[in-house]
């Protein structure tokens, strides 16, 4: 596996064996050699840390995210918080919440606990689904094909920001927000995959090596899973790459809208949806989720840029030529 | 009997101003003089509309402040500010009424030369027509008084199919109208004032289109009226100050656009510019931002007009039911409460005041002072877990509280937050059940689907203690089948006969007396957690004069404005 990053040969473009799922060490060394893939990946992967650890960081600091604190609010004007800069200070390191007193950096952490988890589980189902899916019709015969290529353009064509908020507004309140809105994203998110693995495996499928393993006299599941998926590997990882931050952005969306998770339950886009009339009275409580919105969405995305780039050097290079 | 919808109603269409009271203190600069007030245009920005213009289908407390400027009813509020705008004052008629027979016939005289707006005379035939529409079943959502108040009504079936009319309505000349009541109501001078109590002439009565171009009897006509959109209003030449001594009517026209965002109509009019240094708002209240600016502006500070009508926000809960059939439960919530940070969730201390009455801190509502478990300003949760613990639940208790997922309201899910964290403290764990707006007071309303505890709220038609305490607390009330108020389910045959010996008495100032004794009655026994009682806030334009506010509406009156 130390083969030198020019020697290797292009996915999909192998005369003999399966395509490389290409070495991790290579596409490693590729990612690090792209700055702003490396940004990326250390602000993401601090986020991440960051949610894991969330009740122990707030914990750190002596505050949770759901006890008021009246006292440090001026009622008499709509409930600013007293002191400046949103009341930041020893106890509380971002300020509070205006009108409860809730501290800020507790809310926060715990927010992008809701805000990640939801991107991931959302983006497992969209995967496993479009995998699948993909799969199904790229190997399946015409007939089937047919059929789930028209069920993928109804997916994709589907006004699904509309149908989230209506189902989101009818489910009954007992079941685990979070879950439904990964449900609910993962549900209407997938058709992008499922045509991404489609049309990779309808190109795989007639390589010498999945041909040979036929006449070898593979089973069809053999030939699926040890010759096709491995070549799907790769897009589909840095399509999913590019699936966490819309996710993200969607979850923020929903919750902005009033119909994501539900109080006290903290989340950026909650947390933005309620700083919008605080806009000139409390500045920083807009500022706060809005930049660590905005941060983690972009780390994400040149995350996927540069993985995208490090597993298939041709389209990455044809990316930067264009720039 | 109205919930949250009342307030809708009430603060869409009240206000209230007057000339002789000019409780001018918010007004303009330049002094106001109502003999040169009349000109200009005056812009009144708004959410929603009125849903329906039709006299028969307003639902408003004195009258409104939109519709009063199209119609005059029996009696009205008196446009004055504090609490001199919380009494009845003669409009159509010539006084507030003559009662007789123990208050249970009222006798109304119509003032001389009163006209529509095309010139023919307004008679008590009109009236009593007027009224009568109002139980046509194509024409609902008007106050529901009449059909239990009136001899014989409750059946009625409206004008349409029993054009016989109410016979307990009687009509001897043009000029008397007689109304003979089941039961004494010595507020029936204060019911006079809603809508269904003005004229409408059957000849021009168009059934269910009548709304788009109602008959006028107020100072102003309808020029022309896009729903949800824009309603004109242009001045209607029949009508004269010498025979309304109510309404001022500065301004020559009124434009009146709907469907605007609170957050842009308070901008418009704290910024001003153009058209909008003419405007004012019934439905928007200050925003966070606006208060928040207020210390560092003074200009706009002016331009505040501050008012109480009278609203309390409680925990409301079946008494019937365990664990809130045990006394010390219910105390035990009341010292557990935090009002400090309710009041903060519910927009903070411009917006609303700490209740622990269930009567609002007025005279008119007969208000007596009385905090019999106090939980001071933050809350006793000491004392709340010993009293639980007194009643058999030594390590707390979990209880689901209800609310309305509309955010911002006093029913919404931060008011439902701050009482769920107050509550941890004292060892009583809350779930949360956010229920949608649109179906929230229905579902409390009915004992079938009736939550365990709900955010609740109660407003006044009328600034008296009765429209408070007999839909909430009056064990004859409890409505099984849905549209209940009694949501405590309290039925003490003491307190129902206190009930009917206060409703017989028609001085309001005994009234009130009486009303505040059996409010302190009633708290005694904890039958709900009062939380908080609502203040309004609301801006006016620069140009804008006299705008004082009453206690009766909480919003300055639009009849008394002037532009000029």
């Amino acid at each position: 596996m130390s083969v030198p990053v020019e020697t290797t040969t292009r996915a999909g473009t192998t005369e003999d064996g399966p395509p490389p799922a290409r070495s991790a060490r290579v596409v490693w060394r590729r990612l690090l050699a792209d700055r702003p893939a490396v940004f990326g990946l250390a602000f993401a992967g601090l986020a991440v840390l960051v949610a894991l650890t969330a009740p122990l960081l707030s914990a750190l600091e002596g505050q949770d995210p759901v006890t008021f604190h009246p006292e440090l609010v001026d009622s008499a004007r709509g409930g600013v918080p007293l002191g400046s800069f949103g009341g930041v200070s020893a106890e509380h390191w971002l300020g509070v919440e205006p009108q409860t007193g809730r501290d800020l950096f507790a809310r926060t952490v715990h927010g992008a606990q809701i805000s990640l988890a939801v991107a991931v589980g959302a983006a497992v189902v969209q995967v496993g689904l479009g995998v699948a899916l993909g799969l199904a019709a790229g190997l399946g015969g015409r007939w089937l094909d047919h059929l789930l290529g028209r069920v993928i353009d109804l997916v994709i064509a589907f006004p699904s920001l509309i149908f989230s908020v209506a189902l989101l507004a009818v489910v009954p309140d007992s079941f685990p927000r979070p879950l439904l809105l990964m449900l609910i994203l993962g549900l209407f998110g997938w058709g992008g995959t499922a045509r991404i693995v489609r049309a990779q495996v309808l190109s795989l499928r007639s390589r010498d090596h999945v041909a040979a393993a036929r006449l070898a006299g593979a089973r069809p599941a053999r030939v699926a899973f040890r010759e096709i998926l491995p070549g799907v590997v790769a897009p589909v990882l840095s399509y999913a790459a590019i699936l966490l931050p819309s996710n993200m952005i969607a979850e923020a969306g929903l919750s902005f809208l009033g119909v994501g998770v539900r109080p006290p339950t903290p989340s950026w886009g909650q947390m933005l949806s309620k700083a919008t009339t605080w806009f000139r009275g409390d500045p920083v409580y807009v500022l706060v989720p809005a930049i660590l919105l905005f941060l983690t969405v972009l780390s994400f995305s040149l995350l996927a840029d540069g993985l995208r780039t490090a597993l298939d050097p041709r389209a990455g290079g044809l990316a930067r030529r264009a720039e | 009997m109205r919930r949250k919808i009342v307030l809708f109603a009430v603060a869409a269409v009240a206000g209230s101003v007057s000339v002789a009271c000019g409780g001018g203190a918010t007004s303009a600069a330049g002094a106001f003089d109502p003999a040169t007030c009349q000109g200009g245009t005056l812009t009144v920005l708004n959410q929603r509309d009125e849903s329906h213009l039709d006299p028969a289908r307003l639902y408003t407390s004195g009258g409104g402040n939109i519709p009063s400027l199209l119609f005059r009813t029996l009696t009205t509020r008196t446009r004055a500010g504090g609490q001199e705008g919380t009494k009845v004052a003669p409009d159509l008629a010539t006084n507030t009424g003559e009662p007789s027979d123990d208050a249970k016939t009222w006798t109304y005289h119509l003032r001389d030369g009163l006209k529509f707006d095309d010139g023919t005379p307004i008679t008590a035939q009109d009236v009593k027509y007027g009224i009568e529409r109002s139980f046509s079943p194509e024409l609902p959502g008007g106050a529901p008084y009449l059909r239990d108040w009136l001899v014989g009504a409750a059946d009625y079936k409206g004008v349409y199919a029993q054009p016989e009319g109410i016979a307990a309505i009687e009509t001897p000349d043009e000029k008397t109208i007689v109304f003979r009541l089941r039961k004494p109501q010595g507020d029936f001078p204060y019911l006079a004032t809603a809508t269904q109590f003005s004229p409408v002439p059957k000849a021009r009565d168009t059934g269910t289109n009548y709304e788009n171009k109602p008959v006028s009897s107020g100072p102003y006509r309808i020029e022309r009226f896009e729903k949800n959109k824009e309603l004109v209003l242009a001045r209607n030449e029949h009508w004269s100050r010498s025979l309304d001594p109510n309404r001022l009517a500065c301004p020559d026209r009124v434009e009146i656009h709907y469907g605007l965002n609170p957050a842009v109509i308070n901008q418009r009019i704290a910024s001003g510019s153009g058209a909008d240094a003419n405007a004012v708002t019934t439905t928007a209240q200050l925003g966070p931002d606006e208060l928040a600016r207020l210390d560092s502006d003074p200009e706009l500070a002016r331009r505040v007009a501050r008012g109480n009508f009278p609203y309390t926000w409680y925990l409301s809960y079946d008494t019937t039911k365990a664990p809130f059939d045990n006394p010390k439960v219910r105390q035990a919530f009341t010292y557990a409460v935090n009002r400090q940070a309710v009041i903060n969730a519910a927009g903070g201390s411009s917006l609303a005041y700490p209740a622990t009455t269930f009567l609002p801190e007025q005279e008119a509502m007969g208000f007596k002072k009385y905090d019999f478990y106090p939980a001071g300003e933050t809350g006793d949760p000491e004392k709340a877990r010993q009293l639980l613990a007194e009643a058999g639940y030594p390590n707390g208790i979990e209880v689901t509280l209800a609310h309305s997922t509309q955010s911002g309201e006093g029913d919404g899910p931060e008011v439902a937050s701050a009482i769920q964290d107050a509550y941890k403290r004292a060892g009583i764990t809350v779930k949360l059940q956010g229920i949608d707006a649109s179906s929230y007071s229905t579902t409390i309303a009915n004992p079938a689907t009736q939550p365990q505890i709900a955010l609740s709220g109660w407003g006044a038609d009328w600034p008296s203690g009765g429209p408070f305490l007999i839909p909430v607390f009056d064990g004859r009330q409890i409505l099984a089948s849905g549209g209940n108020f009694n949501l405590a389910h309290h039925d003490d045959p003491e307190v129902n006969a206190e009930i009917d010996e206060i409703t017989r008495i028609t001085d309001p100032k005994q009234a009130a007396k009486r009303w505040g004794e059996l409010d302190e009655k009633l708290g005694r026994k904890a039958l709900v957690v009062p939380l908080f009682h609502g203040k309004d806030a609301a801006l006016f334009g620069k140009n804008v004069k006299n705008a004082f506010v009453s206690d009766w509406t909480g919003k300055y009156d639009l009849s008394a404005l002037s532009v000029k």
